[in-house]
């Protein structure tokens, strides 16, 4: 009876025994999450700023980020381990790898598009350059911008998974322990709950890209 | 000043000297290449002159950093550029936002903005999206105007919106002007707009070479050069007649008989003008027409008797000579009756078309004698 179950596609005692732990798991993969987005937003903002206050800069940032992106995974783990060890540093900087192609470009297009005749106008009103950027220009870029954390952040809540084979948790730790174990439960889990976080966030930021930029309704 | 952009051979704009007065409305015209634009914006150092200065109310504008001489100086621009994700309310309340003023200050100042421009106060909190060409120009101007800066710089408003619009927010500027009295320099490549809006006009050259400067009539009645006069293309003339009004002409009596005269009388005066009607008037009173036929077979004493016809073809002191002229060419007398019109409607009894002060009557030799003061 319990060979059955176990091999069955869920196995919803083994669900209701572990719920604390399917919880921990839950926290640890949005502080995962959390916190590649929050360091992936800061350097890509950054390195797109100089992208286009320093326009010769755009090519190698975005050569450099998209030849991080192209990396797998596991390969730059594995690169990864001999400087950071097995751990969350490891696990955070591949992560963050990942939203800075997508981040700066979205970042760099959404700036771009801000037309010229609204730069020229906050120019020829006195505005200073920083203010410009701050009230006119991101502002405008919002969209553009959010598109871009949401592909980053679904991204992200996928990869986190993989981070698993280097001992970190989240749903990939639920995931893995199936896979050793040849017990599918916490595989759907795990990969059910994944995803769903994943639909969650990105509901959640284009909810908040709406409300952000609310002179776009209506057209 | 002098301008010359990095990596190009000729300059911008070469050794430009402008002299622009308190008060007057200045276009820069010119073909496409000529520097307009960018003498234009080397005067609020959106770009900067390679050589020379510009005073601005008598100061160096370089004596001020880049953002706080713009905010002391209007600028409109043809794309208008309103920002997207503001109001029209904050939009215009731009400037007044920089310089620090309280909010309730700026709301003010953006109601009376708003009427000053002829914006409805209704499309203040819409976004600049929600607003027609026109409506966002009008915006654009109540921006420029919101600080009550002492310069305005136009660049080519009106180009983005239909001719009907333009012509209506031209005459908006002007009426505007008249309150507000501004120095305007604006920049245009349409010739009319220029003779219409300016005191003084720069035509410039490709190069930023200034061809003349004057105002639009001396422009027009001696173009300093085949470039001037080519520029200013064909019906020079028209235009000029476009910048003036009746009152600078002197209108004759013609044949103008009071209702006492008797129907010989009359005919005498048909016969003197070779017209087959005459005009009766009362004093001041221009009371009608009566053709010749009527007269002839006049039963009365006195020509006041008879039925009177009206006058289609009236001009007023103010209309433009361009406008006069086209009154009398299309009028079967060749003729226009000059009626002054104000104060006749606050007399409650006058009739439209009857009422008013009679002036005399303009023919073409009238209007053409117009040109030569």
């Amino acid at each position: 009876m319990i060979a059955d179950e176990r091999r069955s596609i869920i196995w919803w005692g083994w669900v209701g025994d572990h719920l604390d732990d399917i919880w921990q798991r839950t926290v640890e993969h949005v502080q995962l999450t959390i916190i590649a987005m929050l360091v992936g937003c800061v350097i890509s903002f950054a390195l797109a700023l100089l992208a286009v206050r320093v326009r010769w800069t755009y090519r190698p940032i975005t050569r450099v980020a998209s030849i991080l992106y192209t990396i797998p995974s596991i390969a730059l783990f594995a690169l990864l381990i001999p400087f950071t060890g097995l751990g969350i540093l490891t696990a955070e900087i591949a992560l963050v790898s990942y939203t800075i192609l997508i981040l700066v470009g979205n970042t760099v297009a959404g700036l771009d598009a801000v037309p010229e005749s609204v730069k020229e106008a906050a120019d020829g009103m006195g505005y200073t350059r920083w203010r410009r950027l701050l009230t006119v220009e991101i502002p405008l870029a919002l969209p553009t911008i959010i598109a871009g954390i949401r592909v980053a952040a679904v991204t992200v809540i996928g990869l986190v998974t993989i981070a698993a084979l280097i001992g970190i948790g989240g749903y990939g730790a639920l995931i893995n322990d199936g896979l050793h174990r040849n017990f599918p439960t916490p595989i759907v889990i795990g990969a059910t709950l994944s995803i769903c976080l994943a639909l969650l966030v990105d509901g959640g930021l284009a909810i908040a890209q709406r409300l952000l930029t609310p002179w776009r309704r209506g057209q | 000043m002098h301008k010359q952009f990095d990596g190009t051979v000729r300059p911008a704009v070469t050794d430009l000297t402008l002299d622009i007065a308190e008060g007057e409305i200045v276009a820069l015209v010119g073909p496409s290449g000529c520097g307009k634009t960018t003498t234009l914006k080397m005067i609020n150092r959106l770009i900067e002159p390679t050589s020379g200065t510009i005073m601005v109310l008598g100061e160096d504008q370089r004596s001020l950093r880049a953002h706080e001489l713009r905010r002391r100086i209007g600028y409109v621009i043809q794309q208008i550029g309103l920002f997207p994700h503001r109001s029209v309310r904050r939009n215009i309340g731009v400037v007044p936002e920089l310089l620090g003023w309280d909010k309730k200050r700026i709301n003010a100042r953006c109601d009376e903005l708003a009427d000053l421009v002829g914006l409805d106060r209704d499309l203040l909190d819409r976004y600049p999206a929600a607003l027609s060409g026109g409506q966002q120009q009008r915006a654009g101007v109540a921006r420029a105007l919101a600080a009550d800066p002492p310069i305005l710089l136009m660049d080519e408003p009106y180009s983005a919106v239909d001719p009907i619009v333009r012509e209506r927010l031209q005459d908006d500027l002007l009426t505007l002007q008249a309150t507000v009295r501004k120095t305007i320099v604006v920049v245009t490549h349409d010739i009319d707009e220029a003779v219409k809006l300016a005191d003084r006009v720069a035509i410039m050259n490709v190069g930023g070479i200034l061809e003349q400067y004057a105002t639009p009539d001396e422009l027009l009645g001696a173009p300093a050069s085949e470039f001037v006069a080519s520029f200013l293309g064909r019906e020079r003339g028209l235009r000029r007649l476009a910048l003036r009004t009746v009152a600078d002409i002197a209108p004759i009596t013609g044949p103008t008989i009071t209702p006492g005269t008797t129907p010989a009388e009359a005919l005498e005066a048909m016969a003197r003008f070779g017209t087959p009607w005459v005009a009766v008037a009362e004093g001041e009173h221009l009371l009608g027409w009566v053709g010749r036929d009527a007269v002839s077979e006049c039963p009365a004493p006195t020509v006041g008797h008879l039925p009177l016809e009206e006058f289609v073809s009236q001009v007023s002191p103010t209309t433009p000579l361009r406008e006069a002229l086209d009154v009398i060419v299309n009028a079967r007398s060749r003729m226009a009756v000059v009626v002054d019109r104000a104060g006749a409607a606050t007399d409650g009894s006058t009739v439209i078309g009857t009422g008013g002060r009679y002036l005399g009557m303009i023919t073409i030799d009238e209007v053409a004698g117009g040109l030569e003061s």
